[in-house]
C-alpha cells in the first residue's frame, strides 16, 4: 500500500472513534446542560461529580462491582482453565467450545437467560445478582486469556516440580500460577474493564434501586434529572488512562532503545 | 497436570446459568404463563403467530439489515487498519494499537449521547455554522454503529495478521506474484479465521443494540434489542419475549459452530 491512503484510513479510523470522546470532552466543560448549543466554559460538572449523590453512588457502586467480581473471577477463571489444560484434546476443545460461548453470545441474550435464572432461584435483584452476573460474563475472558499461556507451558515443569518434593497445591502456586502470571494479570485486566463498562446485563440483572454508571445515564436519557457531571467523570477517566498507557509507552520504547 | 476437579464446579455453573434457563426460555416460548412462573403454564402458539405480525418481523428485518451494513462497513475500514497496523515498523505501534481499546472503555452511552448531540439540528456545531440534522435516518444509526463497534473487527484481525510468517509473503514475491496478488493469494486467505470473528463480533452486538437505535433514530427504528427489552422490562410478556430471545441464541450457536471450525482456540475472541 502507498502511504498516503496508509495513513488516511488509519487517521479516518481514530476519528471516528475519537470524535464521540472529543465531544464528550466539550459537553464536560460545557455550561448548556443539554448540551445543545455551547454557552461558557465551566468547570461546574467537575466539581459537582461528587456532590449528586446519586451520581457519585452509582459510581461507587461500578467500583465496587467491579473489584469484587475481577477478584472473584480472576482466581475462578485461572483455575478453571488450569482444570480445562488437565484434560486431553478431545475434551480440552469441548469444554473451550463451552466456555466461548458466552463469550461470542450478544449480551442481551446472556442478559436475559441470566434475568431467567436468577427469577427461579428466587434470588432478590440488586447488589447479588448485578454481581453474580459480573463474575458470570468475566470468567470466559479470563480463561482465554491463560489458556495461551498454559499452552505454552513446558509440560515436564510440574513433574519437576513434583520430582523435587512438591505436593500438588504446592506445584500449583510455586510453580504453575508465577508461570502464567502475564496471562492472569491480562485476564483480570479485561475482567475489570469489562464490568465496568457493562450496561446491558447490568441494567437486566439489577433491582431494588441499585444503579452502577451505566444504569444512572440510561434512566436519565433525555431528562432533567440527567448531570453533565456524567461527562465530566467520564473524560476524566480517559484522560488518566491515556495518560498512563502514553507514559508506559514511551518509557518502554526508550528502555528498548538503550 | 492433574487439576481436573477444577472443571466440575465449572461444569455446574454453566449448566445451572446457561443450560437451564435456555429450556425454560423454550419452554416459556411455546406457552402462556403469567409472569415466570410453572403454576399458570400452558402450552401456546400465540407467540409464534404473534412474531409474524409486521412490527416484529420488521423489527428482525432491520437487525439483520443494518447490523449487516455497519459490519459490512466495519470490515472495509477495519481490515485496512489491522493490515497497516500489524505490517508497520512504526516504532509507536503498540500504543496506536492501545489507543484503539482506549475509546471502549469510556461509557458505551456517554458515546451514543455524544453522536446523538452532534446529529441533532440544533448542536454544538451550531457555533461552527453547521447542523447535521442527521438524528432518524439510517445513516446516523450506522455512523454510530460502526463508530462504537469497530475496534471488535480491528483487533481478530489484527491478531491474525500478526502471527503470519512474512518469509511466505516475500516467498510469494519472490515467485513473481505482484504485490496485489499476494494479497490475494497469501496474506487474505490466511486471515480468514480473524475476518469470521472480527464480522460475529461485531455484527451480534450492532443488530441487537436497543439504546444505539433508539437514540440515533429518535426513536423511529425498532431493532429485535428494543423489542426484547419491552417485552422483559416494560410489558412483561416474558412469552413472547423467550421466543424472540430464542431466535437470538439460535443464530448466536450458529455462529458459535463457525468460530469453532475456524478458530477452536479462540485466540481471536480476546
Amino acid at each position: 500500500m502507498k502511504k498516503i491512503p496508509k495513513v488516511l484510513i488509519v487517521v479516518f479510523a481514530f476519528a471516528l472513534l475519537y470524535l464521540p470522546i472529543i465531544v464528550i470532552g466539550i459537553l464536560s466543560f460545557n455550561s448548556s446542560q443539554v448540551g445543545s448549543n455551547f454557552g461558557t466554559i465551566t468547570a461546574r460538572w467537575y466539581t459537582e461529580i461528587f456532590a449528586n449523590s446519586s451520581l457519585s453512588g452509582a459510581i461507587v457502586n461500578t467500583l465496587i462491582v467491579a473489584f469484587v467480581s475481577t477478584i472473584i473471577s480472576t482466581i475462578a477463571g485461572t483455575l478453571i482453565a488450569i482444570g480445562i489444560y488437565s484434560f486431553r484434546n478431545s475434551s480440552r476443545n469441548r469444554l473451550l467450545l463451552l466456555n466461548n460461548f458466552p463469550v461470542v453470545n450478544a449480551d442481551i441474550s446472556t442478559a436475559i437467560t441470566l434475568m431467567i435464572i436468577f427469577s427461579l432461584l428466587g434470588l432478590r435483584f440488586g447488589f447479588t445478582t448485578m454481581l453474580l452476573s459480573h463474575i458470570f460474563f468475566s470468567i470466559p475472558f479470563v480463561i482465554l486469556s491463560v489458556a495461551p499461556r498454559l499452552r505454552e507451558l513446558d509440560k515436564d515443569l510440574l513433574d519437576a516440580a513434583i520430582d523435587l518434593g512438591c505436593n500438588k497445591f504446592q506445584a500449583l502456586y510455586k510453580v504453575l500460577i508465577p508461570s502464567i502470571r502475564t496471562g492472569i494479570i491480562t485476564g483480570g485486566l479485561i475482567a475489570f474493564t469489562m464490568s465496568i463498562d457493562d450496561f446491558v446485563i447490568s441494567w437486566f440483572n439489577t433491582g431494588n434501586g441499585f444503579d452502577n454508571f451505566s444504569i444512572w445515564i440510561y434512566a436519565r436519557l433525555g431528562r432533567k434529572t440527567f448531570s453533565p457531571s456524567a461527562y465530566a467523570y467520564n473524560s476524566l477517566v480517559t484522560i488518566i488512562t491515556i495518560a498512563g498507557l502514553v507514559i508506559y509507552n514511551l518509557k518502554t520504547v526508550r528502555r528498548l532503545k538503550k | 497436570m492433574k487439576y481436573k476437579s477444577f472443571v466440575y464446579p465449572y461444569l455446574i455453573w454453566m449448566v445451572l446459568l446457561v443450560i437451564i434457563p435456555f429450556l425454560f426460555m423454550a419452554l416459556l416460548s411455546f406457552s402462556k404463563s403469567t409472569g415466570l412462573s410453572f403454576d399458570s403454564l400452558e402450552f401456546s402458539l400465540e407467540n409464534v403467530k404473534k412474531i409474524s405480525e409486521t412490527v416484529y418481523y420488521k423489527a428482525i428485518l432491520n437487525s439483520l439489515l443494518y447490523g449487516g451494513i455497519a459490519t459490512i462497513i466495519c470490515l472495509l475500514i477495519g481490515y485496512p487498519v489491522a493490515y497497516v497496523l500489524a505490517f508497520s515498523k512504526f516504532k509507536y505501534k503498540t500504543l496506536a494499537l492501545v489507543l484503539i481499546i482506549v475509546p471502549t472503555w469510556s461509557n458505551m452511552l456517554l458515546r451514543i449521547i455524544a453522536w446523538e448531540k452532534l446529529f441533532l439540528p440544533n448542536s454544538i456545531l451550531n457555533s461552527i455554522g453547521i447542523s447535521l440534522d442527521l438524528i432518524g435516518t439510517p445513516l446516523a444509526v450506522i455512523i454510530g454503529m460502526v463508530s462504537i463497534y469497530l475496534p471488535f473487527m480491528i483487533f481478530p484481525i489484527y491478531t491474525v495478521l500478526e502471527k503470519i510468517d512474512t518469509s511466505l509473503i516475500e516467498a510469494s514475491s519472490d515467485l513473481g506474484l505482484t504485490p496485489f496478488k499476494t494479497f490475494l493469494k497469501v496474506t487474505l486467505p490466511l486471515s480468514t479465521s480473524g475476518i469470521i470473528s472480527g464480522i460475529i463480533m461485531t455484527f451480534l452486538p450492532s443488530a441487537t443494540a436497543f439504546a444505539l437505535p433508539a437514540r440515533l433514530s429518535g426513536g423511529k427504528l425498532q431493532l429485535i434489542g428494543n423489542i426484547i427489552e419491552t417485552q422483559f422490562k416494560t410489558s412483561f410478556n416474558y412469552n413472547f419475549g423467550s421466543l424472540i430471545s430464542l431466535v437470538v441464541v439460535i443464530v448466536i450457536l450458529i455462529m458459535l459452530s463457525i468460530i469453532y471450525r475456524v478458530d477452536s482456540k479462540g485466540e481471536t475472541l480476546l
